[in-house]
C-alpha cells in the first residue's frame, strides 16, 4: 500500500529538485479517493428519513482525497519537497536507511503470523529480539532472555492486572 | 611496537591508560588509545568527550611519548580495539577490566572479555586501585 | 465559588490511596517517556490504552492527566541537557536551557523549568476549573447546527494552522476522514471490502498506535543517529536568589501566553512558547545574556509550555474537541468508557470531572516533589541502546492491538497504517490532522444528520443558529487568509523557507 515510499532516498541538495517519490503518494491519494468513491456507488438508499444518505459523505470525501492527490502531484512538478520530519533521535543528514525498516516490517508480519499458534509470550519475545536484531543488536542471547522477560510479565500482567488472559497458544497449561 | 590500550572516562580506562603509558615508556614505544562506541545509545558515558580525547593527546604527550587517540563510532568496540592491535602491529593491549561474577560475565558480556579472547597479542587486564 | 466546593470534593475523591498511586505511576512514567528520545505522551497514551479495559475510569484519567504533564516536563530536562528537544513545543528551552548547562547552569535552568512548570500548570489547572464549567453551560445550549459549524472550524484550523504547508495538512486530514468513514455506522458497510472485521470500522486506538508508535519506530529506524551527544553532568537542581528574581516574572508572563493558545482549536505550545521567548528577550535587563544562556529564556517558554497543556483541557471538556494529539486519545479513551466529553460532561459525570480536574493539581505537585530529586536519575535513562527502546516500542505497539479482540487482523491493520505513518514522516505530512479527522469525521456526520433530521432535510437550518453563522465568517476568513497567502506566495514566487524558518 506504501510500497512507493521504500523506492526512493531523499532528495539530493541540489537547487529546485523534483522528489519524484511524491509522485507515488499522489498517485496512492488518487487511488485511495477512487476507491471511496467506487465504494459509495455500492451504496443504495438508506431510510427515506435518514437525511445525510450513507454514500453522500464518502462522495465528498472521495471527490476531495483525489483533488488533493492531483494538487500533491502538481505542486511536486512545481518544485515542492516535503520537509521530512525531524526528532530526538533522528539523523536527516544521512541516506535513508530502507534496509533496516525492511527488517522490521518482516519481524513484525512474522509475529501477527504466528501470534495465535505460538501464543503471545512465546511471539511476543521473538518480535522484541527480532526488532533488536534488525535495529542492529547482535547480543541475541541477552535479547531473546530480555523479550522472553517482557512477553511473561506483560501476559501475566494481563491475566492478573486487568482480567484479560491472552490466548496462550502452545503454552496452554504450561502458563 | 605498539601498545594498544582500550580506554573509557571511567576508573577502569584511567587504570587501563595509567598502565599503558608505564608500559610504552619502558621501550619508549608508541601508544595508541582506542575510546570507542556502538552509538546505540542515546548517550553513552564510555564515551570521552571532545575535551577529555584532547586531554588524553595531552597526556601521552606529556609522558614523553608518541601516540594516537582513536574516537569513533563503530559496530563493536572490542573489535574495534582487537583490530586497532593487529593493524598497528602491537606488542601489547591493555584493557581494564571490573569485577563481575562468572553468570554476570555470561549475560552482560564485555569489552574485555572479547578483548581477552579474540586479540593474537598478549593481554594486560589491570584493576583500578581501591 | 462553586467551582471551588466542587473541586473540593474532587479533591477529596482523588487523594485516595489508590488513586494517588495511580497519579504517581503517571507522572513517573510521563516523565520517563518525555526524557526517552522517541516516545512522546500521545503514544505512551495510545501504548497504554489496554489498562482502560480493567482500571476504573477515575484511576485511568488520573494517570493519564499525569502522563500529559509529566511528559511535557521531562522533554525539558532533555532540550537542557543535550540541546535536543523532544517535542516542537521544547524547541525554545533549548535554545537557551542548552547554553545555561554548558555554562555550568545545568541545576538552575533544570530548577526554573520544573518551578516554572509547577507555577504555571497550576495557574493553568485553576484557569481550566473556572473557565471549562462556564464553557460548558453556554456550550449546552447550542443546537447541532452550531456543532456543525465548530466541528468543522476545528478541523479547518487542525489542517490549516499547523507546519508550514497547507496542502499536507488537508492530505492528513482527509486520510483521517477516509478512515473514519470505515464501518457500518451509517447501516451500511462502507469501505469493509467484505471483511467481517472491518465492520464495526477501525478502531482509533489502532490508528493512534501505528501512527505515533509504528510510524515513528519505522521512520527513526530509517534513519537511526549514530553518533552519541554529550551530556552535561547534573546536580541536584536549584537556584539562587537573584535567579528566583529573575523567573518569576517570565513564569507569569509564559502562563498568560500559553493557556489561551492552548485552548484555541489548534493553538499548540509552539507559538506560545517561541512568543514568550521573544517578549522575554525584549523585556530581559540582561539581554547581552540571550543566546549564551539567559535563565529567562527557559522560564517563560516552559510555563509557556506546560500552561498550553491545561489550556487543551479546555475545548477537550467542555466542547469534546482535541486540539492535540495527546488530547485526542485522552478523548478516545473518555469515550471508551461511555462517557462523553462535551457539554453534558459536566452534568452527567460531574463527580468524574471534578476529580479529574483536582488530580491535576495532584500531578503538578508530585512532579515538582519527585522530579526536582530526581533529575539525575532521569538523566541515566538516555543510556538505553536504541535497539532496546523501539523494539520495547514495537512490542508494547503490537501487545496493544492484539489486546483489543485478539485478532492477528488487527495487527495486520497496525503495520499497514504503521507504514502510511512512516510515509506521512517521509513526505512531511503532520499526523495531529488524522488522528483528529479518525475522531471528529464520525461526529460530524452524526451531527449533521442530526440537524437536518431535526428540521426535516431542511439545508437552511445549518446556518439558522448565530453560533453556527460566526463560525462560518471565522472560517471564510481563514479561507480567505489561505487563499491571499498562496496568491502572494506565487507572486513572490521563489523560496518560502525563510518565511517559516523566520
Amino acid at each position: 500500500m506504501t510500497t512507493d515510499t521504500t523506492s526512493t532516498a531523499g532528495p539530493p541538495a541540489t537547487a529546485r529538485v523534483v522528489d519524484r517519490a511524491q509522485y507515488g503518494l499522489a498517485a496512492f491519494l488518487v487511488v485511495v479517493g477512487g476507491c471511496v468513491l467506487l465504494d459509495a456507488r455500492g451504496l443504495h438508499r438508506g431510510f427515506a428519513d435518514q437525511p445525510v444518505q450513507p454514500y453522500a459523505v464518502p462522495y465528498v470525501v472521495g471527490t476531495v482525497v483525489v483533488i488533493l492527490g492531483l494538487a500533491l502531484a502538481f505542486a511536486t512538478w512545481r518544485g515542492d519537497v516535503p520537509q521530512a520530519e525531524e526528532g530526538e533521535d533522528v539523523d536527516l543528514t544521512q541516506s535513508s536507511d530502507w534496509l533496516t525498516v525492511a527488517k522490521l516490517v518482516g519481524v513484525f508480519v512474522l509475529n501477527l503470523l504466528v501470534v495465535n499458534r505460538l501464543g503471545w509470550a512465546i511471539s511476543g519475545a521473538l518480535l522484541f529480539a527480532g526488532a533488536a536484531w534488525a535495529l542492529g543488536s547482535r547480543t541475541w542471547i541477552k535479547d531473546l532472555a530480555i523479550g522472553a522477560a517482557l512477553s511473561l510479565i506483560t501476559w501475566y500482567g494481563f491475566y492478573v492486572g486487568l482480567g484479560l488472559p491472552i490466548p496462550p497458544g502452545v503454552l496452554d497449561g504450561v502458563l | 611496537m605498539t601498545v594498544v590500550v582500550a580506554y573509557s572516562p571511567d576508573p577502569y580506562g584511567e587504570a587501563a591508560l595509567e598502565a599503558a603509558l608505564e608500559e610504552a615508556a619502558v621501550r619508549r614505544e608508541r601508544v595508541v588509545v582506542v575510546n570507542a562506541t556502538k552509538g546505540d545509545a542515546y548517550v553513552d558515558p564510555r564515551f570521552a568527550t571532545a575535551d577529555q580525547v584532547e586531554d588524553l593527546t595531552a597526556r601521552i604527550a606529556a609522558a614523553g611519548l608518541d601516540g594516537v587517540v582513536l574516537h569513533e563510532v563503530v559496530d563493536d568496540v572490542g573489535a574495534a580495539v582487537v583490530a586497532a592491535a593487529e593493524s598497528g602491529g602491537a606488542r601489547l593491549v591493555v584493557v581494564g577490566v571490573r569485577h563481575r561474577s562468572p553468570v554476570g560475565k555470561a549475560i552482560m558480556g564485555s569489552v574485555s572479555q572479547r578483548v581477552i579472547l579474540d586479540a593474537t597479542v598478549p593481554v594486560l587486564a589491570v584493576k583500578p586501585q581501591r | 465559588m462553586d467551582s471551588l466546593g466542587l473541586l473540593a470534593d474532587g479533591l477529596a475523591s482523588a487523594a485516595t490511596p489508590q488513586n494517588l498511586l495511580y497519579a504517581v505511576l503517571g507522572v513517573l512514567l510521563g516523565t520517563l517517556v518525555g526524557v526517552l528520545p522517541g516516545i512522546g505522551p500521545a503514544m505512551t497514551l495510545a501504548l497504554l490504552f489496554p489498562i482502560t479495559y480493567a482500571v476504573p475510569v477515575d484511576s485511568a484519567l488520573i494517570m493519564f492527566a499525569g502522563i500529559y504533564y509529566g511528559g511535557m516536563y521531562g522533554g525539558s530536562t532533555t532540550s537542557i541537557l543535550l540541546n535536543t528537544p523532544g517535542e516542537s513545543s521544547s524547541v525554545v528551552t533549548a535554545i537557551e536551557g542548552n547554553k545555561m548547562a554548558k555554562a555550568g547552569r545545568a541545576s538552575q535552568a533544570l530548577a526554573t523549568a520544573a518551578i516554572g512548570s509547577f507555577v504555571a500548570g497550576t495557574i493553568g489547572t485553576l484557569l481550566l476549573v473556572l473557565l471549562a464549567p462556564t464553557v460548558s453551560e453556554w456550550v449546552v445550549e447550542l443546537g447541532a447546527p452550531s456543532y456543525v459549524a465548530i466541528l468543522l472550524l476545528a478541523l479547518l484550523a487542525v489542517s490549516a494552522a499547523l507546519g508550514a504547508s497547507k496542502l499536507r495538512g488537508f492530505i492528513s486530514l482527509f486520510l483521517g476522514l477516509t478512515i473514519g468513514l470505515v464501518g457500518t455506522s451509517t447501516g451500511q458497510a462502507r469501505l469493509t471490502f467484505d471483511q467481517p472485521l472491518l465492520a464495526d470500522g477501525i478502531d482509533v486506538v489502532i490508528v493512534a498506535v501505528a501512527i505515533f508508535a509504528i510510524g515513528e519506530a519505522l521512520w527513526v529506524a530509517a534513519h537511526l543517529r549514530r553518533a552519541p551527544l554529550e551530556i552535561t553532568p547534573v546536580g541536584q537542581p536549584w537556584m539562587s536568589r537573584s535567579d528566583w528574581g529573575r523567573s518569576w516574572k517570565p513564569w507569569l508572563r509564559g502562563t498568560a501566553y500559553g493557556f489561551p493558545f492552548g485552548a484555541m482549536p489548534a493553538g499548540g505550545a509552539e507559538v506560545p512558547t517561541f512568543l514568550s521567548y521573544l517578549t522575554e528577550k525584549r523585556l530581559s535587563k540582561h539581554p547581552e545574556e540571550f543566546g549564551k544562556g539567559a535563565i529567562e529564556g527557559v522560564a517563560g517558554p516552559e510555563a509557556a509550555n506546560n500552561a498550553s497543556a491545561a489550556g487543551t483541557l479546555v475545548p477537550l471538556l467542555a466542547i469534546g474537541i482535541p486540539t492535540t494529539a495527546t488530547a485526542a486519545i485522552i478523548l478516545d479513551a473518555m469515550r471508551s468508557y461511555g462517557i462523553q466529553p462535551g457539554p453534558q460532561l459536566f452534568d452527567n459525570n460531574g463527580a468524574l470531572v471534578w476529580t479529574l480536574l483536582a488530580s491535576l493539581f495532584i500531578a503538578n505537585t508530585l512532579l515538582l516533589v519527585l522530579n526536582l530529586p530526581l533529575a539525575p536519575v532521569w538523566a541515566k535513562l538516555l543510556r538505553i541502546p536504541r535497539p532496546y527502546l523501539y523494539a520495547g516500542i514495537l512490542f508494547f505497539a503490537a501487545l496493544g492491538s492484539y489486546s483489543i479482540s485478539f485478532e492477528p487482523f488487527d495487527l495486520l491493520l497496525l503495520i499497514v497504517l504503521g507504514l502510511l505513518g512512516l510515509a506521512m514522516r517521509r513526505f512531511g505530512l503532520p499526523v495531529l490532522p488524522l488522528i483528529v479527522g479518525v475522531i471528529l469525521g464520525p461526529d460530524l456526520e452524526g451531527k449533521l444528520t442530526e440537524a437536518l433530521a431535526l428540521s426535516g432535510g431542511d439545508v437552511s437550518t445549518l446556518w439558522s443558529e448565530p453560533v453556527a453563522v460566526v463560525c462560518y465568517v471565522v472560517l471564510a476568513g481563514i479561507l480567505a487568509v489561505l487563499a491571499v497567502n498562496a496568491v502572494r506566495r506565487r507572486r513572490s514566487a521563489t523560496s518560502t523557507d525563510q518565511e517559516v524558518a523566520a
